[in-house]
């Protein structure tokens, strides 16, 4: 039958494709790490912590715990000597000669059963000598603070990374732009504020867990929850001094990452314990308590702004200091300190600034990447500011923003110009949805609501090189797997892998599978699952690769046609002729390829396609000044706006309305992108209402679901709307910006906007608790 | 240490195992019966992963000992699907996006079955304060809802028995 | 410091007791090592902490009448130590008679973990933040207390003796409470304000109930009783009495909920502040109280209607 050839394939980028992986997750087949099942040679591992936030070790004991029957092997930092850590070289993975934080692993034990390995842990005997604590980032600053870090200068650090030896800051970022000293007196109004944002965790549903095993070569498989098998393979294999091509990581379904799962953190211990127990697997689940206090949590802010405009509310300057509460060990958060200077204006164009961020060690729990990746700690203060400011000059805070916001083209902090970008469209989207300027009336006498709206913009921060790669190879009846190195944690980038392999060539989206899990010994190189860089960086391998396969099959079939490749396309898995009309499906030639005529041998063979991807074009930035020709890849943007409700004898907030709009560049899969929109904002809102680790001396108050508080599905707002803007990115595919981590950055300001709106009163930081909002009603004189 | 022999019904098959008296339901479920849809998520019934129906009512499986199952009847999310064929539930949940990570989603998928057979047409206060007992950290709830108003919607019209 | 918590429950053995005289042996033979448990919703938390270590749990469950919800019209309701919260709050007896139980036991936890919590484990907790404690002594609640000796019967208003601390002794059973019929005409309320909206403790917890009594002053008499805010629930007499005493208006209200919050001595916590307690005892009370005296009027307008 002779179809006509030339009807248009519908692309399924664009699509709302069902997830991939959905029928698995509701089905319960979807395979998580902890779900692995390792027979009777599996032994659990628990792990002996400090209970100091800082001490030097001075003796341990493990003769006991060797001692009780089932406990197959102790191990210390005596055993394991080498550092480990992605920008930072400056942890052990086990102490060695100091602990820093309450919860630092000193022991681990594997034995036959968890409570025998529990029980062998509270048999470990280690005297410490106790040593004063820094608890403050500002104070660690100092020179008074006592250095938790002495061999600080020796450590390994990446070349964009300024520890400064001999302090507790590990990395000291700055931005010298302009004259902000001259500026200062043509401002018409200047806000001075000082804010704190707490530590918080990332509170994926699933703990950490990792099993490894490691053979009699000394070879190891690590079974992981992990955004960064291959982070973990490379970190891992260096502070263990073996080769890569010996460390195997194998990571299945993550059931939540947020960033808490990637680089290294509880995996190396697993690994180190495994090594004494050749041939047995050993398995470490972190229980949710330790997952508090143990697992990478992100950072605390102290941040000053003293930001000021004219009297037409045009942004004059800016002066910034961030002191980050990087804690025990900054290995990851360094960078965070990096990122927030480089975007410490904010999404606005600013002609004069300074900026100053420090990350600082201190004795709390080791701070690491959360979604958002400093820029949701940071816009919580800088997007009151300016709502203050716009307030102080007497302008709407929204049209305020309009002015000032970054348009394509506009001159960046660190001296280069904004890519094409949607953020004024988004700015009027978020305020047309939430009814800007109209206040509704309160639904009873003893409450009132207000309106907030804040902007945001954040680039994936990642080392200027930080790689992708992919394959698509075709089966017998022409379905197409797709190996990644990526990893789908629930933001839904297997749909999208397969939706972009589908498209770029030209088979339905049903025929394409994505090869899971990510095994680094089958599946392509990528750096980390993070930074919201799979869509773009992965997906540009993508689609290099499934064009490497389209030219191999072109080729094939146009040397047996005798045509030229450019009269033929591949549609919804046919090979076609735009010239002759002939057409061949592809399950015809992939594997076997083609016959010549009469017997005269094959042409073509299997077809893997491959592809990679790195960004060749990122340059460095001055030390001193921070400026540089281009800092990052590209910014997304975008806004939020809230509508809440306060009741005045409680305190108590009630978020009625959340609005979204950012602009993605191009959505692969519209209402995944939605899905990222509704999930961030309730992940920001309960960050915003309830979330924070209350530390006392280092020791962390509450690591329980008891006492720290999550959103439920009762405290999520009822109606949660997103709007995705499309400017498109030159260097994504088709498009396409990244979406993950951004839709929780603006919440907290939005929602503090809206507070005062509501009540008019500032809190100096999250979370907004019924009790801090009621007292701070109080003691404003708002309420008796 | 004692070992208790129990017999119970699991996902409609006749059970018997033998387990210590510390071992709770969740881990007789993962360990003795691979049943490892039932997510370990904080071994203190607040995140509610591990929910499984104990004799037609939901429960933190990490909250009952197995050996107090002795005769229950316990369904997991295993054993919702009838003959390769989805409860209303799990095929709502996929079309309204309600799965992101899917950690949560057994013990979801769980409480609202658990939902519906007590009240087959909840309002959506009713849905969220039913779910009150799961957390989620990735949808923000919003699809999750309306996955469960969806199954609700097809099962009064009568998409199951 | 650091909590080292339990991966998993720590070992102990089960004990499931055929008879109450072979659970209440039991219970005095390993006096010092063994437990009674009910859903375990709070046992098995304790026992993963570290707080708890019996070598032996005593399933008490399925012993003669635990699981049994019974209403006697002439008397009032008795519920079974083993009725789960769900149970209570679906009973068509209290959902007519003591419906402000209902709506407290739909305060506590999730719908799950109440498949396993029960009333009576909640008051054998004694926790200051138990959220169906204020109901029980509103209804001025008794529990049956089971031993070798026999039964013995205990005003919940006796029992509290401070936080996880009771009369309970070593080797008795709480079998069963027994709620009175409340008075003719009773209207109650439970305002419980926790972090979040639902399924947190109780930051603060205000009972209310108030029914009319034509031999007070103010001819109604009032309960309220506070949770989270005293080592046990605090029941705020001088507010109770101010508005038996004087015509209930506005301000008697407001004066009963200062007097409500002059009453009582919370602590700074994890959970909140006492300041913030201190005033949330005042605006809440003087919530509930309000929500109860229009309850109150309602149903007065409602049953002249009627007639």
């Amino acid at each position: 039958m002779n179809e006509p050839h030339n009807k248009v394939s519908i692309s399924p980028v664009g699509e709302n494709k069902p997830r991939i992986d959905a029928r698995e997750k509701v089905t319960g087949a979807a395979i998580f790490a902890d779900d692995l099942q390792f027979g009777s040679a599996l032994l659990h591992a628990r792990i002996k912590r400090s209970p100091h936030p800082h001490a030097l070790i001075k003796k341990v004991d493990v003769s006991k715990a060797r001692a009780l029957p089932g406990v197959k092997a102790v191990v210390t930092g005596e055993d394991f000597p080498g550092y480990i850590g992605l920008y930072l070289q400056d942890r052990y993975i086990f102490c060695r000669d100091r602990v820093r934080y309450i919860g630092d692993p000193v022991a681990g034990v594997a034995a036959i059963s968890e409570e025998i390995a529990h029980q062998a842990v509270e048999l470990i005997e280690v005297e410490y000598e106790v040593l004063p604590p820094v608890l403050d980032p500002e104070f660690g600053a100092s020179a008074q603070a006592p250095l938790l870090h002495p061999d600080l200068a020796k450590y390994v650090v990446a070349n964009f990374i300024f520890p400064e030896g001999g302090t507790n800051i590990s990395n000291h970022f700055k931005i010298r732009k302009g004259n902000v000293e001259e500026a200062w007196g043509q401002c018409a109004a200047v806000i001075e504020r000082k804010y704190h944002v707490p530590h918080i965790q990332h509170v994926p549903i699933e703990p950490h867990v990792a099993t490894a095993r490691v053979d009699e070569t000394g070879e190891i498989t690590l079974w992981g929850s992990s955004q960064s098998p291959f982070a973990q393979r490379n970190l891992i294999a260096q502070s263990m001094g073996i080769s890569q091509s010996k460390m195997r990581v194998i990571a299945p379904f993550v059931g939540g990452g947020f960033g808490c799962k990637a680089g290294v953190s509880m995996e190396a211990l697993a690994v180190a314990i495994a090594s004494q127990v050749k041939g047995r697997p050993v398995k470490l689940l972190l229980t949710r308590e330790e997952e508090f206090y143990t697992a990478f949590v992100r950072q605390g802010l102290t941040a000053y702004f003293k930001i000021g405009c004219d009297e037409k509310g045009r942004l004059l300057a800016m002066e910034n200091k961030f002191y980050w509460d990087g804690g025990a060990y900054t290995e990851y958060g360094v960078n965070i300190t990096r990122a927030s200077g480089y975007s410490s204006s904010g999404p606005y164009e600013v002609p004069n600034i300074k900026t100053d961020s420090y990350c600082v060690y201190t004795n709390h729990p080791v701070g690491g990447p959360m979604r958002g990746f400093g820029m949701p700690e940071m816009h919580a203060g800088l997007e009151q500011c300016i709502d203050e400011l716009a307030h102080a000059i007497g302008m709407d805070a929204v049209e305020f923003r309009r002015r000032n916001c970054l348009k394509t083209g506009s001159v960046l902090v660190t001296g280069s110009q904004m890519h094409p970008t949607g953020l004024p469209q988004c700015i009027e989207k978020a305020a047309e949805a939430i009814g800007w300027g109209w206040k509704a009336a309160p639904s009873a006498p003893n409450k009132r609501r207000g309106k907030g709206l804040a902007l945001m913009w954040k680039a994936p921060a990642m080392p200027p090189n930080a790689g992708s790669s992919a394959w698509v190879e075709l089966a017998e009846d022409g379905s197409v797997s797709v190996g990644v190195g990526g990893q789908d944690i629930g933001q839904g980038v297997f749909t999208v892998a397969a939706q972009m392999a589908a498209a770029a060539l030209g088979v339905p989206y049903e025929s394409v599978r994505v090869a899971t899990p990510v095994d680094t010994r089958y599946s392509p190189y990528e750096w980390q699952t993070v930074a919201s860089r799979l869509t773009w960086s992965m997906g540009n391998a993508i689609v290099n690769a499934a064009r490497d396969a389209r030219q191999q099959i072109l080729k094939t079939v146009s040397e047996a046609w005798e045509e030229s490749p450019n009269d033929l396309d591949i549609v919804n898995g046919v090979v076609i002729s735009f010239k002759t009309e002939r057409e061949i499906p592809l399950k015809n030639l992939v594997i076997y390829g083609l016959p010549k005529p009469d017997g005269q041998g094959w042409r073509g063979g299997p077809v893997v396609g491959r592809g990679s991807f790195m960004p060749t074009y990122v340059t460095g930035l001055d030390a001193e000044t921070g400026q540089g020709e281009r800092a990052v890849v590209h910014y997304t943007t975008g806004a939020q706006a809230v509508e809440l409700e306060i009741d005045l004898e409680t305190g108590r907030i009630e978020i009625l309305k959340g609005v979204s709009a950012f602009d993605v560049g191009k959505a692969i899969n519209p209402e995944l992108v939605k899905a990222q929109m509704e999930g961030g904002f309730v992940q920001g809102m309960s960050s915003a209402l309830f979330e924070s680790l209350q530390l006392r001396n280092g020791a962390v108050q509450n690591p329980s679901f008891v006492d720290y508080r999550i959103a439920t599905a009762v405290d999520a707002p009822k109606d949660l709307q997103a709007y995705i803007i499309e400017v498109p990115q030159d260097d994504g595919p088709w498009g396409a910006r990244g979406i993950g981590e951004h839709s929780m950055v603006p919440t907290i300001p939005a929602i503090a906007n809206a507070i005062y709106d509501a009540v008019g009163v500032r809190l100096d930081g999250p979370p907004f608790t019924a009790e801090k909002v009621y007292l701070a009603m109080v003691d404003a004189g708002i309420i008796q | 240490m004692t070992f208790h022999q129990i017999n119970l019904t699991v996902n409609g098959e006749a059970e018997q195992v033998v387990v210590a008296s510390n071992v709770t339901l969740m881990r007789m479920l993962r360990e003795n019966l691979a049943l490892t849809g039932v997510k370990n998520g904080c071994s203190a019934g607040e995140c509610g992963a591990c929910t499984v129906l104990m004799n037609g009512e939901p429960v933190n499986s990490c909250m009952v000992l197995a050996v107090e199952c002795e005769g229950a009847e316990i369904i997991t999310v295993e054993g919702l699907a009838k003959d390769h064929q989805l409860d209303p539930l799990q095929s709502a949940l996929i079309n309204e996006g309600g799965v992101q990570c899917g950690f949560c989603t057994p013990g979801v998928l769980m409480s609202a079955r658990a939902l519906l057979n007590r009240n087959p047409q909840p309002g959506e206060d009713q849905i969220r304060e039913a779910l009150v007992g799961n957390l989620c950290r990735c949808t923000g709830y919003t699809r999750i809802v309306e996955g469960i108003q969806a199954a609700a919607a097809i099962s009064a019209a009568g998409g199951r028995p | 410091m650091i909590r080292n918590t339990h991966p998993t429950l720590p070992e102990f053995e089960y004990i499931r007791p055929q008879s109450v005289g072979e659970a209440c042996d039991f219970l005095t033979r390993h006096a010092a090592d063994a437990r009674p448990f009910l859903g375990g919703t709070d046992v098995f938390v304790r026992m993963r902490d570290g707080v708890l270590n019996p070598k032996y749990l005593v399933d008490v469950k399925a012993l003669p009448g635990m699981q049994e919800i019974r209403f006697d019209p002439q008397s009032g309701l008795t519920i079974g130590a083993a009725v789960n919260m769900n149970r209570v709050i679906a009973a068509a007896e209290t959902r007519e008679h003591y419906p402000l139980l209902a709506d407290a036991c739909r305060s506590v936890a999730s719908y799950q973990l109440r498949s396993r919590a029960t009333v009576v484990g909640n008051i054998c907790n004694a926790s200051p933040a138990g959220d169906t404690l204020g109901a029980c002594l509103a209804f001025n609640g008794v529990l049956h207390i089971q031993s070798s000796q026999g039964v013995r019967q205990e005003l919940l208003s006796n029992f509290f003796r401070g936080p996880g601390k009771t009369t309970l002794q070593t080797g008795e059973i709480a079998a069963a409470l027994f709620l009175p019929l409340p008075h003719a005409g009773s209207q109650g309320v439970y305002i419980k304000l926790g972090r979040n909206k639902l399924s947190d403790l109780s930051l603060v917890g205000v009972t209310a109930l108030g029914y009319p009594d034509p031999g007070a002053p103010s001819g109604y008499r009032f309960r309220l009783i506070l949770a989270s805010v005293a080592p046990t629930p605090l029941i705020a007499k001088q507010a109770e009495d101010c508005l038996a005493a004087q015509p209930v208006t506005p301000a008697s209200i407001q004066e009963a909920a200062r007097l409500a919050s002059e009453a009582c001595a919370p602590i700074d916590d994890v959970r909140g502040s006492a300041r913030y307690r201190k005033q949330m005892v005042k605006n809440l009370s003087a919530r509930a109280l309000t929500s109860v005296w229009e309850k109150l009027n309602r149903r007065g307008q409602n049953d002249i209607s009627s007639d």
